[in-house]
């Protein structure tokens, strides 16, 4: 495999990753995330492979992560040469010879279509699929999607996550290329903190601060954590992201380590994300192999290392004291806090942890400019933040809207509202340290500040609706117990 | 959780466990998070899926950490069993979308049908955290807090493929498909 050195070499697998997402023949995509999976999308992506086989058809096939729709899953994306990306829905096994036909005829099975795609912002970098199907909707005029803006789920659903030519095709690695030339890692501190960004786990304290502590810390090694030990229950957004698009977790933790100084990286999953950590282990070694991780990256002399460390079914362990325990090899009871990680961390040693979903905004944060960033979401929370929309509700599935909207928005325009006619009661939020949000207050909008004055919490973003028929008295215990039962024991 | 004792699992270490455990310890020495590595490989080695107490032991000699240290880790984290697991081993999902779907009932009804339902008392209060094989060991009924597939909830695992919406009906039925099936 080619190391990329320079920019002629950059570029010559940036033609190669086009090449495979907008082929002169066509191509065809299989939402292969967990949510997908568990639909029957391995069952239609064999039902496809093996009549593309059998006909001898020039069709390319690939498995892609979830664009977040997941109560339509499986989700199969057809893309004929210079027409726009269909969205099929529901697909099953049975239907592939019908898409292969309509790949033939250039019409596809109209009971399956969803939506089309003509052009995709990737924040890094922009596809034009093509012009064309009138009668198709554009994605983002139906209701699921319609406000969404996708800037940490920008490659999930579209591209292959295990094929680090289509990450770097869509602009990935660029943002990392062009930190590691600059070679002025306090300007893109300066730029971190400029945005504004905050903690996407929960606590929303700002990341070009947290960056600014470990920087300024002198010690040898130090250490970069990312915490994907998703625990909140209802929560799955880190296992879609993951998933999806595992090089640009890959990619903020690279930049990160650059501009802190810090040599060594650790990524925490959970072990019940067995497939994450599948294509997490393969991008690591995709990153290496294309001299982005290890020693040297880029040739530009800078040497950074990422390890992962499944976790073992800890619901403290997402405390990042706790988590460094974890990793310590002991139980994950969390410390107290001062000294914080930034001064000691693991193995005693500066560290800084961030959540998966703050690394997924560093690149973009670093294309596009602060300045950019700042534009979407509320003054004191900008950007947008990926939620995870379940529970009795009719579009169940990762939505991405900007920091500030409503709930009602989520509950009602996004979410249909409940299914079978019920009436929706109330929305947690937050996980097990969130709170039950009733009904009458859905016009809250969705910040850190907004959340906590009702005495709830943002959190990583699980957003578990009820309906008249959920008993609050239940869900109250519901809660007691899983506390009581995850409790580290102090 | 019911915790094997000091004298129920006096089983003998094989070769075979002993070459693993040592090729588990030098793989991830030094590294951060090597405890857990090494646990989840040796679990994962087991026939039975378990940790025995006798390998506990061991892991702590080849290590050099005291043995309390290797039992409060084995003994913290949801995924390690002291015990042996059933041949089929049916996890349910307690996370809160499956919670507001109907997953308690499922898990009771499944305890029910596979003759688990007399739980102590006092493993009650516990009933969100449980791993409970049958007498034959043919079953393991365990809960997860949450696999993450909430938008497919409610969702059960059953010998780690997920299955989605599921309801009593459905579970009963791949319940006694692997009854009647191999084994």
């Amino acid at each position: 495999m080619p190391r990329i050195q320079d920019i002629g070499s950059f570029n010559a697998v940036r033609e190669a990753g086009l090449a495979k997402l907008l082929p002169s023949i066509p191509r065809i995509t299989v939402g292969m995330g967990t949510c997908g999976r568990g639909n029957g999308a391995e069952e239609v992506y064999h039902a496809l492979n093996e009549a593309i086989q059998r006909g001898g058809l020039d069709v390319l096939l690939a498995g892609v992560g979830c664009f977040g729709a997941c109560f339509q899953e499986p989700l199969v994306a057809v893309r004929l040469p210079g027409a726009p990306l269909v969205i099929l829905k529901r697909v099953q096994a049975h239907d592939a010879a019908r898409i292969l036909e309509g790949v033939s005829t250039a019409v596809m099975p109209p009971d399956l279509i969803d939506c089309k795609i003509e052009e995709w912002d990737h924040i890094t970098g922009t596809l034009r699929y093509g012009q064309g199907y009138p009668e198709i909707a554009t994605w983002n005029t139906l209701p699921f999607f319609k406000g969404q803006k996708k800037i940490v789920l920008r490659n999930c659903g579209l591209i292959n996550p295990s094929d680090i030519e289509e990450y770097i095709a869509v602009g990935g690695y660029q943002a990392l290329y062009k930190v590691l030339i600059d070679a002025r890692p306090e300007s893109v501190i300066e730029q971190i903190k400029a945005s504004r960004l905050r903690g996407r786990g929960g606590a929303g304290f700002l990341t070009g601060n947290k960056w600014d502590f470990l920087a300024k810390a002198k010690a040898e090694p130090k250490y970069i954590i990312c915490n994907a030990d998703e625990g909140d229950p209802g929560a799955y957004m880190n296992r879609n992201e993951i998933e999806g698009d595992p090089h640009a977790l890959l990619e903020g933790m690279i930049i990160g380590a650059y501009v802190t100084g810090a040599s060594e990286g650790i990524i925490y999953v959970r072990a019940e994300y067995p497939l994450a950590v599948r294509r997490l282990n393969r991008a690591i070694e995709q990153a290496r192999e294309y001299g982005l991780l290890g020693t040297n990256i880029l040739d530009r002399g800078f040497n950074f290392n990422i390890e992962m460390v499944q976790g073992a079914g800890a619901f403290v362990c997402g405390e990042e004291t706790a988590l460094i325990a974890s990793l310590e090899g002991f139980a994950g009871r969390p410390r107290p806090r001062p000294p914080y990680p930034a001064q000691k961390g693991l193995y005693g040693k500066p560290t800084d942890i961030n959540n998966v979903e703050t690394w997924y905004n560093i690149a973009p944060i670093v294309t596009r400019g602060a300045g950019w960033f700042a534009e979407t979401g509320s003054v004191k929370s900008p950007g947008t933040k990926v939620f995870s929309l379940v529970g009795k509700v009719t579009n169940t599935g990762l939505v991405e809207m900007p920091l500030g909207t409503p709930l009602k928005s989520f509950i009602y325009d996004i979410g249909e509202g409940a299914p079978n006619g019920r009436h929706v009661k109330a929305v947690q939020t937050g996980g097990p340290s969130g709170g039950c949000i009733p009904v009458e207050m859905l016009d809250t909008p969705v910040d850190y500040e907004s959340l906590a004055q009702l005495g709830s919490i943002m959190g990583s973003g699980g957003m578990v609706v009820m309906d008249e028929d959920n008993c609050m008295v239940d869900v109250a215990r519901y809660f007691v117990e899983f506390t009581h039962s995850e409790s580290c024991g102090k | 959780m019911p915790r094997a004792t000091l004298n129920t699992a006096q089983a003998v270490l094989d070769d075979r466990e002993r070459l693993m455990i040592d090729q588990a310890v030098a793989r991830y020495a030094g590294r951060p998070g090597s405890l857990l590595a090494v646990l989840e490989a040796v679990q994962e080695a087991n026939t039975h899926k378990y940790l025995s107490m006798e390998a506990l032991r061991y892991i702590a000699r080849e290590t050099g950490e005291p043995p309390a240290r290797i039992y409060s880790a084995a003994t913290f984290y949801a995924l390690f069993g002291l015990d042996p697991q059933g041949d089929n081993v049916v996890a349910v999902c307690r996370g809160t979308a499956c919670h507001t779907r109907g997953s308690r009932d499922l898990l009771d009804k499944l305890c029910l049908d596979l003759g688990l339902s007399d739980r102590e008392p006092d493993e009650n209060s516990e009933a969100d955290k449980l791993a409970l094989t049958t007498a034959d060991r043919r079953f393991t009924v365990r809960t997860v807090a949450c696999f993450g597939q909430c938008a497919l909830a409610p969702v059960v695992e059953v010998n780690h493929h997920i299955l989605s919406h599921v309801n009593e009906r459905s579970l009963q039925r791949e319940i006694q498909s692997l009854e009647q099936g191999r084994k």
